[in-house]
């Protein structure tokens, strides 16, 4: 091939990563704006389907297989062929990462040349992830970079775009002022346009926030960073890539001016240290090379050149990260909460029994986007230590729209099973329960009934009786105090969401006759 | 003919000439009219009522910026009579702009997130359709009012409805679990903002306050279709009954009344009637309220 179509190559590469990006970016977060009706479908989980990382965690976790997944096989079948193209050319976080890396190229900190040692990283993070996943546990979503884009993005960059926007115009909400005046047509656009009604807000903003920030600012240290060193379906590919056609070699017209290492992802070069393994096809040696002396071909690689260009973990690494990995698998197994039988948090409907959610689960935060009135949040560690970033219910943000079912939807692995609407509205989450040292109808001894009011249940989960009792004021009266039809009650979190009460809320939902762990023991 | 008899005649003759008039001023009450009218079509009986009251016109001046005011509290549908329906609205958005109102604003605070409930009830696409503006609620637009009441003093509004020309109200006659019924005093709950769970407490008193302060130029009930039981958010189409009326005043508190009376119950046994009534914002008692009723 011709230096000159690697140039193009280079473009169609650009164009690739733009577009891919904007597809992920526009699916997730017209997700985030659309309401609460079913009858709006987003495609938003179709890019997980692309992940094979993904599908191998969950067959190793809960021994079956997720149809959709096997979309998976056709980047990795393709990968055999290519190279680590999709890491190169498609995969959104990976472009997030090579647009930061070209941001910060001008600030030259890198060494140069390849850093053998920490390449190696990946492979042992990969390693950890499918052993622990072998003992049930499943840290894959915390290091996919679909789920820790989609997480990231759902839980902190999204919301704070809502949150600048809006505070740097809010002004001109209001009608006096020549600020205010000058703003309005910019507020009133972008409120209608851009702005979420309500501002989403969600826990641990700082933890998931701080991991992202710090990934992208890794990126100053050594360019693609997370893709590099980190990305464990990076690793997976980067296996596969070892075999592929794909190959770069330099020719007679090269001059040995190593500019194809200048802007090389991994920083190797077909002229040197060219690693098919972390090669991710991005054409940037071949653009870059003065005198057309690479040349890209597919043809089958010979076995005594292979060992020569990849890496070797070798046995004792190998072997460490497995023990890691065991051990990893294990820890949070024998944690004290799991041999508790409370519990104090809530999963989304259609959730299914907790010890196969956690296998099921890539806390990737599709729900959490999804959700109409922002009632999922990401747990830290109320679900033990591997439910972190798993969704758990905060009837403090939100609550359960009745006529809403699209958590259930969107969750690519099935930890949230599909409901039908008609399913859903009879899904018991939970029950709430009436803290009555707190209830205004019995602590202080007047009527307020706002839970009562919202409660979506057409039959009324919640009911008042007319009790006569003694007041705040010491004189007896007739109060409609409150109670809940535990077999009507589903949990939903709405009593919650609206008690008037700033303290603590007097009715507040609980685990208690959760339906997905009926038949757990 | 003698004297006595000629004044005694003429005397009558000309009262009989007013006849119908002083009839009406010996018999029926003098207080604000209220209309009710019942029939098949919602849309219809809405027009009728407002025409019965002396037309839109009489009510809105030209170039006003009127803002309506329905029930779109809920994300419930039109048979599930949760919010105000569609068609009243309709009509009401196409008699102000016929009238000359420079902009119609349909708007409303709800319980559930506003971009559901606009859409399920129906109401946005209704009065997009007649060429209103509908305008979300935004938190950005409170400004504190003082309603100078008993229980409902200083209090978030959206300015909104403040800063309008004129205020329709169309509420929707419905149950209500701790107020009883929600018709046109308690539908004003809807222009506050936040934390309005903490006004149930004395509910009837912040009722009346709120109604006693802030004062809609048109109150238009729909009882259409009203919820009989488990409301104010309902959700069986079992609890619904058709009466197929609309009502509409002037006087908040007695077009409360006669929805009472059409929900087929007595106003006394309401706390926020009593409250109104203490307040002498109108009659209690249905017969001493200037009442007009027509079918179509």
């Amino acid at each position: 091939m011709k230096a000159k179509t690697g140039k193009h190559f280079q473009k169609a590469r650009i164009m690739a990563q733009v577009v891919f990006t904007f597809l992920f970016f526009y699916l997730l977060l017209s997700a985030g704006r659309a309401g609460a009706g079913a009858e709006s479908f987003t495609y938003t989980d179709y890019f997980f389907y692309f992940d094979p990382l993904l599908l191998l965690l969950n067959f190793i976790a809960t021994s079956k297989i997720l149809p959709l997944f096997l979309l998976s096989l056709v980047p990795l079948a393709l990968t055999f062929v290519l190279g680590r193209f999709f890491c190169g050319w498609v995969c959104p976080f990976g472009a997030v990462n090579q647009f930061f890396s070209w941001i910060f190229k001008k600030s030259k900190k890198e060494k140069k040349g390849v850093d053998k040692k920490l390449l190696k990283l990946k492979y042992i993070m990969l390693i950890l992830v499918v052993v622990s996943a072998l003992m049930g546990a499943h840290y894959g979503g915390w290091l996919d970079p679909f789920s820790l884009l989609t997480r990231s993005v759902t839980t902190i960059v999204n919301p704070s775009v809502n949150y600048l926007l809006e505070e740097s115009l809010k002004k001109g909400a209001k009608d006096e002022g020549i600020v205010a005046k000058g703003l309005k047509p910019f507020y009133n656009f972008s409120r209608k346009n851009l702005l979420t009604v309500k501002q989403r807000a969600y826990h641990q903003t700082f933890i998931i926030g701080g991991i992202f920030f710090l990934l992208l600012f890794l990126n100053l240290y050594k360019r693609r960073f997370f893709c590099n060193y980190l990305c464990p379906l990076g690793a997976l590919y980067g296996l596969a890539a070892r075999f592929s056609l794909f190959n770069l070699k330099t020719d007679e017209k090269c001059i040995s001016c190593k500019a194809c290492a200048r802007n090389c992802t991994y920083k190797g070069s077909p002229f040197e240290d060219y690693l098919k393994s972390d090669c991710v096809v991005c054409f940037n040696c071949v653009g870059d090379c003065p005198t057309d002396a690479i040349a890209a071909s597919l043809k089958v690689p010979k076995k005594e050149n292979r060992a020569a260009v990849d890496i070797d973990l070798g046995r004792r690494k190998i072997m460490g990260s497995i023990v890691f990995g065991l051990c990893l698998g294990a820890l949070p197994k024998i944690a004290s909460p799991v041999r508790s039988r409370l519990h104090r948090f809530l999963r989304p409907p259609g959730s299914v029994p907790e010890k196969e959610f956690l296998k099921k689960c890539i806390r990737c935060g599709e729900c959490m986007q999804i959700c109409p009135t922002n009632f999922i949040q990401p747990a830290l560690f109320e679900t033990g230590m591997e439910g972190v970033w798993t969704p758990v219910l905060n009837a403090q943000t939100g609550y359960c729209e009745y006529t809403c079912n699209k958590c259930t939807r969107v969750c690519p692995t099935k930890a949230i099973a599909p409901l039908e609407l008609k399913e859903k509205q009879k899904f018991k989450m939970g029950v709430a329960v009436v803290d009555r040292n707190r209830c205004y109808t019995y602590a202080d001894g007047y009527n307020c009934a706002v839970c009562e009011e919202h409660c979506p249940i057409p039959e009324k989960a919640i009911r008042f009786r007319e009790v006569p009792t003694w007041n705040f004021e010491g004189k007896q009266v007739n109060v409609k105090q409150v109670y809940v039809v535990p077999d009507l009650c589903t949990g939903c979190g709405i009593c919650e969401n609206v008690c008037p009460r700033t303290d603590a809320p007097g009715i507040l939902m609980s685990a208690e006759e959760e339906q997905r762990e009926e038949l757990t023991f | 003919m003698k004297r006595r008899d000629f004044i005694k005649k003429t005397a009558m003759i000309s009262s009989s000439l007013y006849l119908p008039g002083l009839l009406g001023m010996a018999q029926a009450p003098k207080g604000d009219l209220v209309v009710k009218v019942e029939g098949e079509s919602p849309y219809e009986i809405t027009k009728r009522a407002v025409k019965e009251l002396g037309g839109m016109e009489k009510f809105i001046s030209k170039q006003d910026i009127v803002m309506v005011k329905p029930n779109i509290g809920w994300n419930r549908e039109v048979e599930q009579a949760a919010c105000t329906n569609p068609d009243v609205v309709r009509a009401i958005v196409e008699m102000a702009l016929n009238a000359g109102a420079k902009k119609v604003i349909v708007m409303d605070n709800p319980c559930h997130k506003a971009e559901d409930t606009y859409s399920r009830s129906g109401i946005k696409e209704a009065a997009q359709k007649a060429g209103a503006e509908v305008r979300f609620p935004d938190e950005n637009r409170l400004v504190v009012h003082d309603f100078k009441g008993q229980r409902v003093t200083q209090w978030p509004v959206f300015k909104d409805f403040l800063d309008v020309d004129k205020v329709i109200n169309v509420p929707i006659l419905k149950h209500h679990g701790s107020a009883g019924l929600t018709i046109a005093m308690k539908n004003l709950y809807g222009i506050l903002g936040g934390n309005r769970g903490k006004l149930h407490r004395d509910m009837a008193q912040g009722i009346a306050d709120l109604a006693y302060s802030f004062k809609p130029r048109l109150n238009i009930v729909d009882a259409y279709r009203i919820l009989l039981r488990n409301g104010p958010i309902g959700g069986r189409v079992s609890d619904v009954e058709l009466k197929k009326t609309v009502i509409a005043s002037t006087n908040i508190m007695e077009a409360d009344v006669v929805a009472v009376n059409v929900f087929g119950s007595a106003p006394e046994q309401y706390d926020f009637i009593r409250a109104a009534f203490e307040r002498k914002m109108g009659q209690m008692d249905i017969s001493k309220i200037n009442l007009k009723t027509i079918k179509i």
